[in-house]
C-alpha cells in the first residue's frame, strides 16, 4: 500500500538560505510517526511544506500515492491533511464552535453553528476531551485549547494529522494525555505526525521516527527499538554528554535575601517571604511548580520590580534593596530571563546591538558623546565565536530571526563576557533541544567554576536537581524547604507539591 | 532561526494558470520575510515608492488641467531657476524642518506626540512675552526669546510625558487636546491683554527690528541656519551619541531595555522635551522671521506635516531635513499653482497623501522579499 504521505527531495530556503536540502519523508496511516531534530533542522518548515503553507523550490508531494500540488492550505485541507500549529490559530474572543466553523465553513450560519456544537460534542467524547463547545477560547487553557485545534482539524476530516511540536507548551501530565489520545487516532487509522525534539516522547508513543538533521532526513528507524543514545547522535551528529558538577568548596557569601516579599502589577503579593543566600561558586536551585513566585523573585532580584519588604545585600556593596537594574548591573548581576524576547533581547535590533547594549555604558565602545560601531561589532563578533552563537549569517540581522537555542546563547554570550559577581537564570534551558541545552548548563558550570554566585530559578526539576549544590524549593511565595546536593528527587518533589 | 522566520505565515501566490501537478506549470511568485536588508536597497525600495507617488501625483495634475510642461517648470526649473521661489521655498522649509526633526526625535522612541501645534502656540508666546515685558537689553533680546520659546515648549509637552510615564494615560490623547487648550489660551491673549494696541487687531503688537530674526544675507534668513545646525545637533544626540543606542532600545523592547539597565525614563523623557523644544522653536521663527508679531493662526498645518516628514523620514533627523525641504517646494509651488491654474489647495495635500501611502506601502517589500519558483 501506499505511504498516506509522502515527501520527496523537497527544497526550502528562505532569504538564500536553506531549510530544507533534498529532505525526503514518508507516514502510513494508522502509524504514529514521529519527527525528531534539533532546532533549526527543518521539521517545521517539512511539515509547513506538507500543510500546503510553504512553497517548496523543489520536490514532490504524495498522498495515497497519487502526486499533489499544493498551493495552499486549502488544498491540504482538501487532501485531508490537517496541521496543528505552535502557535494556535484561534480567534480568541470566539467560542470553541465558531472557530471550528470558520476552518469548516457550512451553509448556512446558525444552522451550521448548531451542526457543529453538536459533531464537536461527539469528536470530543470520541477523544475523551472535556470540550464545551460554547466556550469562549480566552477562558481556556493551553492544553484545552489545544485539543480545540485538533478537533478542528479532524472535523475538516483530516486523516494526516501534523503537530507541531504539541507538548512544548504542556505539562508532563498533560503531555502523556495528549499523546495517549494521539494513539488511538493513529489505532483508528490516521497517519500522526509527531514534530519534537523530546527523545522520551519518541520512544514511548512513536512506531516510527524520522530523524531530521540540516535540512535533510537523515534516518528512519523503528522508534521501540531504539534508544535515546542512537537517537541524539543522529540528531546532533555526535554524542552529547550531559556537563556534570564538579565538586569544590564554595567561597564567601555574594547574595543574600532575607524576607522577601513582592507583589504583582495587580497587587497581588506573590512572594511571600523568600529567605536564602548564595555563596560565590555555588549554584543554588530554586525548584518549584510555575506560578509560585518565581517570575517576581526573579524581577526584585534583577532590578526590574521594586519588593514591598526585605532586604536583598550583595558581597561588597551593602544593602541593594530596591536598587534599579542599571546599578544592579553595575554590581555585577547578570540575568538570564525565562522570557528570552520579552526581557532578554529586543528581537528588531541587531546581534550587533543586542550584544552591545550590556556594556555600552562603561565606555567600553566610546564615550557618551560617541559609539563606535566598529568595535562594537569587533566585540560581537568576537562574542558570537566564543560563545558558538549559529544562525548568525550577517551581524547586523534582527536577533529575532535566531532560533530559541541561539537567541539563549546571545543573552548568554552579553551577560557572562562582563565575569559577572552573581547570575540569575531563570529556565535557562526552556524550549532547548539537547545540544543547546547542554551547551547552556555548561556555561552555567564554567561560571560556577569561575567563582559566581548562580541562583537557577527552574520548573524542570531535572536541571535543578542536576546542576545545583544547595536547592530551595519554593511553594506560594516561601522558600519551603533547603536541601543539599545530592538531594532525594522524591523528598523535593513531595513538597513542591504538598505545600502547593 | 529558519523556523522564526517561517513561523511568520509566509503566502505564496500561484502566478501560473496551470495548477495541476502537470509539467506545464510556469512558476510562481514566492514571498519570504527577509532576514536582513542592505541600506542601498532599502533606500532604493523607499526612493522608488516615494517616485511613483511624485509620478501618481503629476498624472493627477495633467489630469487637472496643468499641462505636463508646465508642471515640470513649476515644480523643478522654478525651483531652481526663480531666485523668488528658491527663496520662499527657503524661508517656508526653516519651520518645517523644525517640526518634521522634532517630530523625528520623539517617535522613534514610540512617544506619539501630537501636540506639535500646541507647542508651537507656546514657543510663539514665550517669545512674545519677552517682546511685551520688555525683558532685558535689546542686545539680549532674541537669545531670550529664544529661550523662553524653547521652556515653554518644553513645558507644555512635559505635562503629557509626565502623565504617560507616571500613570500611563495615552500621550496621543492628551498631546492631541492640549492643542486646543493651547490654541483657545493663545485666542484669550490676542484678543484680550495682548491684542495690538495700534490697530485693535487680534494679533500682537509688531516686533522691534532688534526682536526678529536677522537676514544673513542673499535675503535669506538666519532661521535655516539655525534649523540646520538644531538637525545636526538632533542627528548628532539619536544617531551617532550614547543616547542614540539607547532609543533604539526603548523603541524596539522597552521592557528588555529595563531589564538591561537602559535608563528608559531619562531618555524618554529627554527625547520628548527634544520634540516639544524643536516645535516650539518653529513656532518662535514663524514668528520671529516671518510674521513678525504673534497672530492667531501662525501654526496651522504645521502638525500634520511634521508628523508626515517624520514618517517619510522614518525618523531620520537628517532625511527629516531634506523631506522638509521638498515638502517646502510643494507648499511653495502648490500656491503657485493655485493663483495660475486655479488648483485648490486641497490638492497639495491631496500629493503629500499619495505620497505617505505609496512609501508605507513599500514597506512590504522593505519586509518581504519576492522571487519567482519554477
Amino acid at each position: 500500500m501506499a505511504a498516506a504521505l509522502k515527501l520527496a527531495g523537497v527544497r526550502k530556503s528562505f532569504d538564500g538560505f536553506p531549510a530544507l536540502d533534498h529532505a525526503d519523508f514518508e507516514a502510513e496511516a494508522g502509524e504514529v510517526h514521529a519527527l525528531l531534530g534539533e532546532n533549526g533542522a527543518g521539521k517545521s518548515s517539512l511539515m509547513n511544506v506538507a500543510a500546503g503553507l510553504y512553497a517548496p523550490e523543489a520536490g514532490r508531494i504524495f498522498v495515497d500515492g497519487e502526486e499533489v500540488v499544493l498551493t495552499g492550505p486549502r488544498d491540504a485541507i482538501a487532501r485531508r491533511i490537517g496541521m496543528v500549529h505552535q502557535e494556535f490559530k484561534l480567534v480568541r474572543p470566539f467560542t470553541v464552535a465558531e472557530n471550528v466553523l470558520l476552518a469548516n465553513w457550512r451553509g448556512r450560519f446558525a444552522h451550521g453553528l448548531r451542526e457543529m456544537e453538536r459533531q464537536i460534542r461527539t469528536q470530543a467524547e470520541q477523544l475523551g476531551f472535556a470540550v464545551d463547545p460554547r466556550s469562549r477560547i480566552d477562558e481556556l487553557s493551553i492544553a484545552e485549547r489545544q485539543r480545540v485545534e485538533i478537533i478542528k482539524v479532524l472535523l475538516a476530516g483530516a486523516r494526516i494529522l501534523i503537530l507541531d511540536e504539541p507538548t512544548a507548551v504542556l505539562t508532563d501530565e498533560e503531555a502523556v494525555r495528549l499523546l495517549t489520545t494521539v494513539r488511538t487516532l493513529a489505532a483508528r487509522g490516521t497517519a500522526v505526525i509527531l514534530v519534537t525534539h523530546k527523545l522520551g516522547e519518541v520512544t514511548a508513543f512513536a512506531d516510527r521516527v524520522t530523524v531530521m538533521r540540516g535540512g535533510r532526513a537523515v534516518a528512519v528507524l523503528d522508534a521501540r527499538s531504539t534508544t535515546a543514545d542512537e537517537l541524539t547522535k543522529l540528531a546532533v551528529g555526535t554524542r552529547v554528554t550531559p556537563p556534570r558538577r564538579a565538586s569544590s568548596p564554595p567561597g564567601a557569601r555574594r547574595i543574600a535575601v532575607e524576607g522577601l516579599q513582592v507583589a504583582r502589577a495587580d497587587g497581588h503579593m506573590t512572594v511571600v517571604d523568600a529567605t536564602f543566600h548564595v555563596r560565590a561558586g555555588e549554584i543554588y536551585g530554586i525548584a518549584g511548580v510555575g506560578g509560585n513566585g518565581q517570575t517576581e523573585l526573579v524581577e526584585a532580584l534583577t532590578g526590574v520590580r521594586a519588593p514591598l519588604a526585605g532586604s536583598v545585600e550583595l558581597d561588597g556593596a551593602g544593602d541593594t534593596t530596591g536598587a534599579s537594574a542599571e546599578r544592579l548591573r553595575d554590581l555585577g548581576i547578570a540575568s538570564i530571563p525565562a522570557d528570552r524576547f520579552g526581557y532578554g533581547l529586543a528581537g528588531g535590533l541587531s546581534v550587533i546591538d543586542n550584544f552591545c547594549v550590556g556594556q555600552v555604558h562603561t565606555a567600553f565602545y566610546g564615550s557618551w558623546l560617541w559609539t563606535d560601531g566598529a568595535s562594537m561589532r569587533k566585540a560581537a563578533t568576537r562574542a558570537v565565536a566564543e560563545f558558538d552563537v549559529q544562525g548568525v549569517h550577517n551581524m547586523r540581522q534582527k536577533s529575532a530571526l535566531l532560533s530559541g537555542g541561539n537567541a539563549q546563547k546571545l543573552i548568554i554570550a552579553r551577560e557572562f563576557s562582563r565575569d559577572p559577581k552573581v547570575i540569575i537564570a531563570h529556565s535557562p534551558s526552556r524550549g532547548l533541544d539537547v545540544r543547546a541545552c547542554a551547551a547552556v548548563h555548561e556555561r552555567l558550570l564554567n561560571a560556577r567554576a569561575a567563582g559566581a554566585a548562580i541562583v537557577l530559578i527552574s520548573d524542570d526539576l531535572d536541571e535543578v536537581l542536576s546542576l545545583s549544590d544547595r536547592i530551595g524549593v519554593m511553594t506560594r511565595g516561601r522558600i519551603a524547604a533547603e536541601f543539599i546536593a545530592p538531594a532525594d528527587r522524591q523528598a523535593v518533589g513531595r513538597v513542591m507539591v504538598h505545600h502547593a | 532561526m529558519l523556523d522564526q522566520a517561517a513561523s511568520r505565515r509566509l503566502l505564496t501566490t500561484d502566478a501560473a494558470s496551470q495548477r495541476s501537478a502537470g509539467s506545464l506549470r510556469v512558476g510562481r511568485i514566492n514571498l519570504e520575510v527577509r532576514q536582513s536588508i542592505p541600506l542601498w536597497l532599502q533606500a532604493l525600495i523607499l526612493g522608488g515608492a516615494a517616485l511613483l507617488g511624485i509620478a501618481v501625483s503629476a498624472a493627477l495634475l495633467v489630469a487637472a488641467g496643468v499641462s505636463p510642461k508646465d508642471l515640470f517648470d513649476e515644480f523643478v526649473v522654478e525651483t531652481f531657476t526663480d531666485s523668488g521661489n528658491f527663496h520662499s521655498i527657503l524661508f517656508q522649509a526653516a519651520p518645517l524642518i523644525f517640526v518634521g526633526v522634532g517630530a523625528a526625535v520623539v517617535f522613534r522612541i514610540r512617544f506619539w506626540n501630537l501636540g506639535i501645534e500646541g507647542q508651537m502656540i507656546w514657543g510663539g508666546i514665550g517669545a512674545t512675552f519677552v517682546v511685551l515685558h520688555t525683558i532685558g537689553p535689546p542686545a539680549l533680546r532674541l537669545p531670550l526669546m529664544m529661550l523662553f520659546a524653547v521652556l515653554a515648549g518644553m513645558a507644555w509637552v512635559a505635562l503629557p510625558a509626565w502623565l504617560r510615564m507616571r500613570l500611563g494615560v495615552n500621550e496621543i490623547i492628551t498631546t492631541l487636546l492640549l492643542n486646543y487648550v493651547a490654541l483657545n489660551f493663545l485666542l484669550h491673549l490676542l484678543y484680550g491683554p495682548w491684542i495690538d494696541p495700534k490697530d485693535a487687531f487680534p494679533h500682537s503688537q509688531q516686533f522691534h527690528s532688534f526682536e526678529r530674526l536677522p537676514e544673513i544675507g542673499w535675503g535669506l534668513s538666519s532661521a535655516l541656519p539655525i534649523a540646520l545646525l538644531c538637525t545636526a545637533l538632533a542627528a548628532w544626540l539619536v544617531l551617532f551619541s550614547r543616547f542614540g543606542f539607547y532609543t533604539k532600545f526603548v523603541q524596539d523592547n522597552d521592557r528588555m531595555a529595563l531589564a538591561v539597565g537602559v535608563p528608559i525614563k531619562a531618555v524618554t523623557f529627554v527625547c520628548v522635551l527634544l520634540s516639544g523644544a524643536l516645535s516650539a522653536l518653529a513656532g518662535f521663527v514663524i514668528a520671529t522671521a516671518q510674521e513678525g508679531r504673534l497672530t492667531q493662526s501662525f501654526f496651522e498645518g504645521y502638525g500634520f506635516s511634521g508628523i508626515l516628514i517624520a514618517f517619510l523620514a522614518r525618523n531620520n533627523p537628517i532625511a527629516a531635513m531634506i523631506v522638509a525641504v521638498l515638502v517646502a517646494v510643494l507648499f511653495v509651488s502648490g500656491r503657485s499653482l493655485q493663483v495660475f491654474y486655479q488648483i485648490p489647495f486641497a490638492m497639495v495635500q491631496l500629493i503629500q497623501a499619495i505620497i505617505v501611502i505609496s512609501v508605507a506601502a513599500s514597506e512590504f517589500l522593505i519586509r518581504h522579499r519576492l522571487h519567482w519558483v519554477h
